[in-house]
Parts: C-alpha cells; structure tokens; sequence
C-alpha cells in the first residue's frame, strides 16, 4: 500500500481520537465519563448478544476483548487450558487480572465452545454482579428465530430485575435509532473504500471499528461525522499492489493489518465480527412489530459467524463482498484452535478458488501484530496475484 | 468412490475373537456385544445390497428415529474410533483428513472421519445427520461429509439450555428430520415402533443405572474398560432389543460376581473416577498397566448414565429430546457448567468411595479441557487428588504410552502415599 | 549406626545422602554417567568415605531419578515423591516446591506429612532448565556463576522467547552481536525472565500455596531466586544445598522402610 500525498500531511484528529480510545482501553475517558455518572457498563461477547437492549436500559455495552498484543496469558492458561483459542484465554486472563473489574454484568451468547467456557468460568472466578449467557441457535429458521426472540426478552427482563427499571418500546427504539445511526455511517466509511483509491486503509478502518463497541454509540457517531468529513477533504489516498479482504476469526489489533499493508497490499474489505460483521445489517421494524422482535430478527440472521448453518450464507456474502469491492486477494486468518473457521476454511476455500480469487490461509495467535513470517508469506501471495496479471 | 470398505474388519475382527475364545473365557456379555458389533456393522455392510436406506450420523445423535423408520444407522465417530482400534490405522486417515485441508487442531475423530470419507473406509450413506452436541466440530463435520459423499444431509440444531422452549425447539428440529428422511428414503415414521422404542429406552436406563450402582460395591466387580462396551451399547442400539438383552446379560453376571465377591482384577487398590476418555487405541495396555496396579475405574461421570427418569412413550420425539439434554455427555460434559454439575461429579467421586480421579485430557477436545481447573479445584476441596494426563483419542503419536504408563505410575504412587 | 541411604540420578549430576537415625551424615555430588548402576554406587561410596566407612549392601538404598529403576541393590521411588518427603523434612510448613533440575523442572504440592498431592512437570522442551542456562551462559563467555552475579546488575532486560529454546538461542546471540552489544547483565536478567515465565505458567496452573521451596541445581543461582521471588511476590524458601533435596527424600523414606517407623 502507498500513500499518494506526503504522510505528513495526514491529518485526521477523529481517527486520532479512536486511536486514543482505544489505547487507553478499558479506561478510556469515554467509559470513565460514563461511569462518573453513576451508569451501568456491560460487557458483552459476540455479534449474538443485542447491544440495543443493554442502550434501551440506559446502559453502555463495552465489548469484551483480550489484550492487543500476543501476551504471557498463564491465568487464562490455567483456567481454560492450553488448547483453548487464545481470544479466549486473552480475555479470560484480562478478567482475572481485573481488568474488567469496572463491569456491572457480563451478558455472552452459547456462540462456540470457547466463548461459552470462557464464561463457565468467568462465572466461577470472577465476580461480576450481573452474568447472563443467551442460547443462540444455529440455524435461522422461524422457529430459531422465535427462540432466540425468547432469549432476547428474557434478558430484557433480567436487566430489569437487576437494575430496578422498565425498558421501555420508547427506550427500545430510540437505542435501534443510534445503533442504526453507527452501522449506517459504517456502511459510509467502507462506502470510500470501494474507490480505487480510497482515503482510508484497513488499518485504520479497524481503528474506528474497535472504538466503536468501546464507547458510547451517540458519541462514537458523533466522532464518526467528524471523521467522514475530515476523510472528504482528506487530501490523502491509498493505493495498494492488490486489493484485499481479510476473513476469519475474531481481530481487534489494527497492527496486523498495517503490517500486512506495508507489504503493499490494501486492505479493502473484510468479513470479521469485529468490523463487516459488525455492522452490516439493519434493524428494520416490520409492520406492527414489537422493537424486541425487529432487533431478535436482525442479531440473529445477521451476517453470519462460522458457527451458522449453512455455511452457503456466509460464503455467499463473503462472494458479494469480493465483487462489490473487487477483491483480488482473500487474506483467511484462522486463531489456533479457532474451530469453526478451521472447519469452514477448506469450503470456502474451494469456493472462492472456483470464483478464481485466490486464498491465502494464515495461522495465527489472538492478539498478534503479526510477525517477520506472516510479512514474507504476504509478500509471496502479493508477487502470485500480480505474476498472474 | 473407491470400495476400500474397512468396515468389514471390524466384522472380521469381531468373528475372529469370538471364534479364539476358548470356551468359558470370555463371558457371556462379552460374546453378546461382539456378536451385536458384528450385527451392527454387518447389517451397514449388506445395506446396498439388501436396498436399504443408510443414515451417517454424528455421536448421541437420536437413533431411535432411524431404527423407527427402517433406517440403517452409521454412528460416524463410534465407526472411526473402532476402525482405528481394530485395525491401527489412525494415521491413514489422520493423514487423509489432513489432505482434506482440516486444520491439526481440530479433533482427531472428526478429521479421522471424514479423511475415512475421502478414502472410502467407510461406506457411502444415502444421508448425512448431524447436530451440535456436543461441540463445534460435530456442528461443523456434516457439511464436509454431504460433499465428500455427494449426499444431502440434515442438521438437528440442538439448542444449549435446557428449558421448555428450547426442547420445544429441538421436537420440532427432529421432525423436520423426519420429513427431510421420509422424502429421501420414501420410508414413513413408524409412531407405534418408536413409542415401543421409548418403552425400550426406559428398560435400558433402568439396567444402566443397576449396573453402575453395582459398581458402587467395594471391590468392584466390573471391569475397567468394559465401560466402553457399555457406552457402545446405548450409542449404537438405542432402545433396541439387542440392547436391552446385552445389559440384562451384563447386569446379571455382575450380580452374580458381586454376591461370589469376584473383583474385576487381582486385587482393587486404587479405585478410581475417570473423567473424559481414555484413549481408545490404548484399552489393552490400560487394562494391563491397571491390574499391574490393582486400579480400577468405577465411575464416569461424564459418560455413563445414572440418570433416574422416565419417558413417556406416548410423547416419543419429547422423550427422545429429553434424553439429549439427560445423557452426562450432555449435561454434565457439555454444559452450561453449573454448580450442580460440579456438585455431581465431586459426590460421584464420594459416593464411588474413590482414592483419586482422572482426567484425560484430550488435546482435541477444547471445551472438555477447559473443565479441568475447575473440577480438580472442586476435587481437591474434597481432599480427592486428580491427575491430568495430555493425550489424543485416536491418534498415538501425540503422548507416547511409556510416557502416559510413567505418569499414571507416578499417580498410583502418590495415592499410594496418601 | 548408619540407618539409610538416598541416591538421585539426575541428567547432569547424581546425588547421595546418607543419614542415620536424626540427621545426616554425609552428602556427595558427582558429574552423571551413562553406566546408572556404576555412578549410583559410585556416589554412594564417596559419600560413605567421606566418614570413613564404605559400602554396605544391608544398608536400605532408595533410588531416584532417571534410570533408578535399573539401579539392582536398591529401590526405586519417583522423583517427586522424594522431593516432597526431602522438602518437608526442612520446612515442615511447606506446600509447594519448584525444581529446577538440569533438564526438566518440576513443580509438586505436598501435605503436612510430607506426602506428594499434586504435580506438573516440564521435560518436553529445554527452555528453562540448568543445560539450557549454561549454554546460554557460555554463548556470552561466562560460568552460570558469572552469568547468576551479572544478573543482578540488570537494568533494562530484554523479552526473550519462552516458547522455544532454539528461538531463545537465536534470540540471545543476535543480541549478543548487536552494534551496540545488548548488555551483559541485561541479557542474563533477561534469560532468567524468560525461564522463569514457563515456570509461574506452571504454578499458576497447579495453583500456587505458600510456603514455596526452590530445589534442584539452577535453585543455587541467587539471582534466579531474586528474579522468582519478585514475579512471586512473596520471598520462596531455599535450602542451604537445594541440589541434594530429592536424594534426601529418599533417605528419609529408605530410614522408614528399615525402622518401620512412619512420619
């Protein structure tokens, strides 16, 4: 990747705000302010556990990550054992740091096996008041959607046992109008990187992408204008050897994608649940809808994770990305132990083969900023696609 | 597909023992479950043949629909771990999976199976079901296997609490599996065989739940790995005759060596609690290294059923969800991990008089693993020892058996001391 | 007089211990050989001469280590059941001990009665153990000594891979040859951080209960001991000679098995 203007004349304080909110993180000033109020914060982990209801209740989500870097994780060892993803040891051994010790609740979802141990024992060994896990069906037939909007409201009604309120249909829908608010001013930012030469790179992208679940969605929006309109006048572009599309397991560490971008190539896209996965659809209310259904409906047959059936849907969304953002490289990290991306890894592959986009398939660690390996391994993928030109 | 069929060796395998075994040798339980093995895996072989529908299915699946329905059962997982007992063949198809693109880390038994696939060890069945218990890769291995086969397939999500909604749920899974079998095999669902299956199932429990009350007994008059033959029974002849006659048998003579005061080995010094598996290709050196020193297993208490319930046949599919969520694989090894479940396992410990516990920690099997801090913490508040051991199921070159005979050597010792 | 006898065969050096009814008489340490039997007894006979007697075959030898059970005129007893009884013999409010022997460390957990509750052992890999310092030791020219009393003056000690004693190797000489040279001192302050990591993993994971014992030979470096204390957060106990713990061990259990008398 190559910056068409000096990289001195980068000047983009908003994303240097997100930059702040996140190294600070978990005590950024963002959830320092929130909490001085007296609110609550809740931590959350995975795409399946609704950050509309925990809003509508006057509440933060946080999402729960690990550290962002690869880190002696002996706690997380010990608990889960080693052959327990690293994500989930991560963030268990952040949670019995104490890390996490600011949270009123921790609310996850029977998602996979590692995230539904890691609260198994963050049940046992960490005190958090308030502890809810969702059951999230596999598949999103009417009835698995049924039974999620079951889970769905039972959780509603446990947060307002715990914090003594009514989440009411107003609050509801006001927390799906800023939620929508971010996933559209999301789906405008990566709107840019559909230009052959877009104003932002991967890299930074999931910088704004990691703020936004660490911060209050009303200012994170706020933020996200400010930035929208700092990147129109931005007299910087990116250009890449190729563009790529990252997919697989859980990241959060902007490092890796910018080392994978100093080998040339542009990150233009990606399927991850910390970024497309993320945000990408909307909570649209059907005629006579209750708020609760319209947002049980939307979390569960949302973009999906791995751990969905069938795996088609994925592929298939992961195949429309290619085209809308004319991929011409797919970069698939998979976490050690991350099980339903290893297990989806030789279809899609095939898949993706047949569509003549090629893969690169990367092992990696949660946390990592890559290494003098992943560089090299890039490089030669780089030098493939454009030998093939 | 290629017709590289090992399934017939396990056939062979089970002949060749029972014709071997000198007369009185192996008791009468012990020829009943390899002559049901040998039916089981016949009935599979002959299938075609005879123009019968063969479902492949994934571990505690419900198979009591597809005896109901005049369906030939192939219990995929039970099928590699046998081939790899009987014929050593675990790296071939280790190797196979490997080929398929299936990542090392990923649970030897599932890439066994579908490497067993790809090289035609196993036969081709008409459909391919599968469900999330008990993990992500039995969630994940169906797909691969539809295509490998060029068969359809169906998938029974199996929803992770147990409430009523959630079994409600699962009911209804189970008969859009049923419409999805009616169609393909152009069988229909025998309602009367499958209540009658039920009734079966409730006879089965009842016998398990003897036989492992009498293993309570001190000394213990069941052999340590015949609880595998135990397991075998209820994953591949649920609520079948050929069960219930094999466990009748079972219970019977383990009555009769309790009241003549026979132990399963030359003398029970270490009794003890296993938790998870041991691994299958190491049973006869296990056995062994056990009665070197007088140990002996008494109690599994995330695979063998004490349950105490009752189904009700007239509610035959309920029943069968209900069984899902009451088997301890379910419950106690899958999870949510309540207190409860800690509770049981230690007062398994308790209630089995054990000296020590054992856990076998399966490097594939993530979520298993990530119980054992907590169980061994919960143990060691009740003054029971429990010793960790790294090994894979299926795939020896992961902990070499001298290793594993060194550390379990080194247990004995230390119960020995206490 | 004498009542028993305790050897340990270690990788790198085996250890005896004799003692009579109260306390011992006499210890020796000798570099190991292939031939097990030959240095066992070898050991023992140097310790005996020590104090002016020689080898007895009535006296009751417990042997511990690597290849004990080969040993034909004693007994054979795990290593870590020996390190409990040794420890506890010394520090009867014990509960933990680490060994950090040649080639394997070892963490183990006892009772009150010096009995052996728990254990984890780490000999699949040499990152953390004595060769592996002494190599490391030598690639800056320095004794393990030299390397233990450098160690101290550390100021700015690097990151040193844990998970690999070859990447550590590579790791250690690139800063040995950087321009400018990483400090000596940091490099050893370094080296033990790494070594140590693997062996808090593995506390941690058995659970850590005080008080904690350091045994075994790499236990004799005074700055792995400081570094350890500091991770710990609390000061681990240290025996005058941590080396000869296990064949201590053994002793006291070979005294039992000849009075009969149980502690």
């Amino acid at each position: 990747m190559t910056v068409s203007t000096e990289t001195s004349m980068i000047n983009l304080p908003a994303l240097e705000y997100f930059r702040s909110v996140n190294s600070t993180f978990p005590k950024n000033q963002e959830i320092l302010d929130f909490k001085e109020k007296g609110k609550k914060v809740f931590g959350w982990l995975c795409t399946y556990v609704p950050e509309e209801v925990i809003i509508a209740a006057g509440a933060l989500p946080v999402r729960i990550t690990g550290y962002g870097r690869e880190t002696d994780l002996a706690d997380g060892n010990a608990y889960l054992y080693i052959n327990n993803c690293s994500f989930s040891r991560s963030c268990l051994q952040r949670g019995l740091r104490g890390d996490y010790s600011f949270l009123d609740g921790v609310v996850g979802g029977s998602t996979c096996d590692g995230a539904r141990r890691l609260f198994d024992a963050w049940r046992r060994y960490i005190n958090t008041p308030f502890y809810q896990v969702l059951t999230v069906p596999r598949k999103t037939t009417d009835e698995a959607q049924a039974l999620y909007l079951d889970q769905v409201i039972s959780f509603k009604q446990n947060l307002e046992e715990f914090l003594g309120l009514q989440i009411t249909e107003t609050a509801l829908l006001q927390a799906i109008e800023v939620c929508n608010e971010t996933r559209d001013l999301l789906k405008k930012l990566y709107e840019l990187r559909k230009r052959p030469e877009p104003p932002i790179n991967g890299a930074q992208t999931l910088e704004v992408l990691t703020a936004s679940f660490r911060m209050p969605k009303v200012n994170f929006n706020q933020k996200l204008k400010i930035l929208l309109n700092e990147l129109e006048h931005s007299k910087v572009v990116y250009n890449g050897r190729a563009r790529l599309m990252v997919v697989g397991s859980v990241l959060d560490n902007p490092e890796f994608i910018k080392l994978i971008e100093e080998t040339g190539g542009l990150v233009v896209t990606d399927e991850l649940c910390t970024s497309t996965r993320y945000w990408s659809d909307p909570v649209i209310i059907q005629e006579g809808e209750s708020a609760i259904s319209a947002i049980a409906r939307r979390y569960l047959t949302n973009f999906p994770c791995a751990r969905m059936y069938p795996s088609e849907e994925r592929f298939d969304r992961i195949l429309a990305l290619c085209r809308d953002f004319r991929v011409d490289g797919v970069l698939s990290q998979i976490i050690r132990y991350c099980v339903p991306y290893a297990h989806d890894f030789p279809l899609l592959n095939d898949k993706l083969k047949t569509a003549g986009i090629p893969v690169l398939d990367l092992d990696v660690e949660y946390g990592t900023s890559g290494s003098g390996q992943i560089r090299t391994r890039v490089q030669a993928f780089l030098e493939m696609m454009e030998a093939k030109k | 597909m290629t017709t590289n069929n090992k399934v017939n060796s396990i056939v062979q395998s089970c002949r060749v023992i029972l014709k071997m075994a000198t007369p009185g040798s192996l008791p009468k339980s012990d020829i009943l479950y390899y002559q049901m093995l040998s039916k089981y895996y016949t009935k599979l072989l002959k299938a075609k043949e005879n123009g019968n529908f063969v479902a492949a299915h994934t571990v505690f699946f419900p198979a009591e629909i597809l005896y109901a329905m005049d369906i030939v059962p192939m219990h995929t997982e039970m099928t590699t771990w046998l081939v790899a007992l009987f014929l050593g063949e675990q790296a071939e198809l280790l190797s196979a999976g490997a080929e398929l693109g299936l990542a090392a880390e990923i649970c030897s038994p599932h890439r066994g199976l579908a490497g067993a696939f790809l090289r035609g060890y196993l036969p081709r069945p008409d459909v391919m079901l599968w469900s999330n218990l008990i993990c992500d890769n039995t969630a994940k291995s169906g797909e691969l296997v539809m295509k490998l086969n060029n068969c359809p397939g169906y998938f029974v999500d199996h929803p992770f609490q147990h409430s009523k909604a959630e079994v409600s749920y699962l009911v209804n899974e189970l008969k859009g599996m049923i419409r999805f079998l009616e169609e393909h095999s152009g069988h229909k669902m025998n309602w009367d065989k499958l209540a009658e299956t039920v009734a079966r199932s409730n006879q089965q429990l009842a016998l398990t739940r003897e036989i492992n009350e009498l293993r309570k007994l001190v000394p213990s008059p069941f052999p340590t790995q015949g609880f595998l033959k135990l397991l075998s029974a209820d994953y591949l002849f649920p609520g079948q005759p050929e069960a219930i006659e094999y466990l009748t048998q079972l219970r019977d003579e383990l009555k009769n060596n309790a009241s003549e005061n026979k132990t399963a080995g030359k003398t029970e010094k270490y009794r003890l609690m296993t938790l998870f598996l041991p691994p299958i290709y190491l049973m006869s050196y296990l056995d062994k290294l056990y009665q070197e020193y007088g140990a002996v297993s008494v109690v599994e208490p995330m695979f063998n059923s004490r349950a105490e319930a009752e189904f009700d046949p007239s509610q035959p599919l309920k029943s069968v969800a209900e069984k899902s969520y009451l088997i301890p694989e379910s419950r106690v090894m899958y999870g949510p991990l309540t207190d409860e479940v800690v509770k049981y396992v230690v007062d398994s410990a308790t209630d089995y008089k054990v000296n020590g516990a054992l856990f076998w920690a399966f490097l594939g099997c993530r979520h298993a693993c990530a119980t054992i801090k907590i169980f061994k913490d919960a143990l060691n508040a009740a003054d029971i020892p429990m010793l960790a051991v790294d090994c894979d199921i299926v795939d020896p070159t992961i902990n070499p058996r001298e290793e594993i005979g060194e550390k379990l050597g080194q247990y004995f010792e230390l119960l020995e001391g206490l | 007089m004498i009542t028993a006898i305790g050897v340990d065969i270690g990788s790198l050096t085996t250890k005896s211990v004799v003692l009579n009814e109260t306390k011992i008489i006499s210890t020796a340490v000798i570099r190991s050989s292939d031939e097990t039997e030959l240095c066992a007894r070898t050991t023992i006979e140097q310790a005996l001469q020590q104090i002016g007697l020689s080898f007895n075959p009535d006296i009751k030898v417990i042997a511990t280590g690597l290849g004990s059970k080969s040993v034909t005129f004693s007994q054979s007893k795990s290593l870590t059941a020996c390190l409990a009884r040794g420890v506890n013999s010394i520090y009867p409010t014990a509960r933990m001990a680490i060994d950090m022997g040649a080639e394997s460390s070892t963490i183990i957990k006892l009772n009150e009665r010096g009995r052996l509750t728990d254990w984890l052992s780490q000999d699949k890999c040499a990152a953390g153990t004595g060769v592996f310092l002494e190599q490391m030791a030598k690639l800056m020219n320095l004794t393990s000594a030299e390397m233990d009393a450098l160690s101290f003056k550390a100021k700015f000690p690097p990151e040193i891979t844990n998970t690999c004693a070859v990447f550590a190797e590579s790791e250690v000489i690139s800063h040995v040859h950087r321009v400018p040279a990483t400090l000596r001192e940091d490099i050893a302050a370094g080296i033990y951080r790494s070594v140590l990591g693997r062996i808090i993993s593995m506390c941690k994971r058995i659970g850590i209960q005080r008080e904690v014992v350091a045994t075994g030979g790499v236990a004799m470096n005074k700055g792995i001991i400081a570094i350890l204390n500091q991770e710990l957060g609390f000061d681990i106990l240290v025996p005058d000679n941590p080396q000869i713990v296990a064949a201590l061990g053994a002793a006291i259990i070979a005294r039992e098995a000849t009075t009969g008398a149980k502690m």
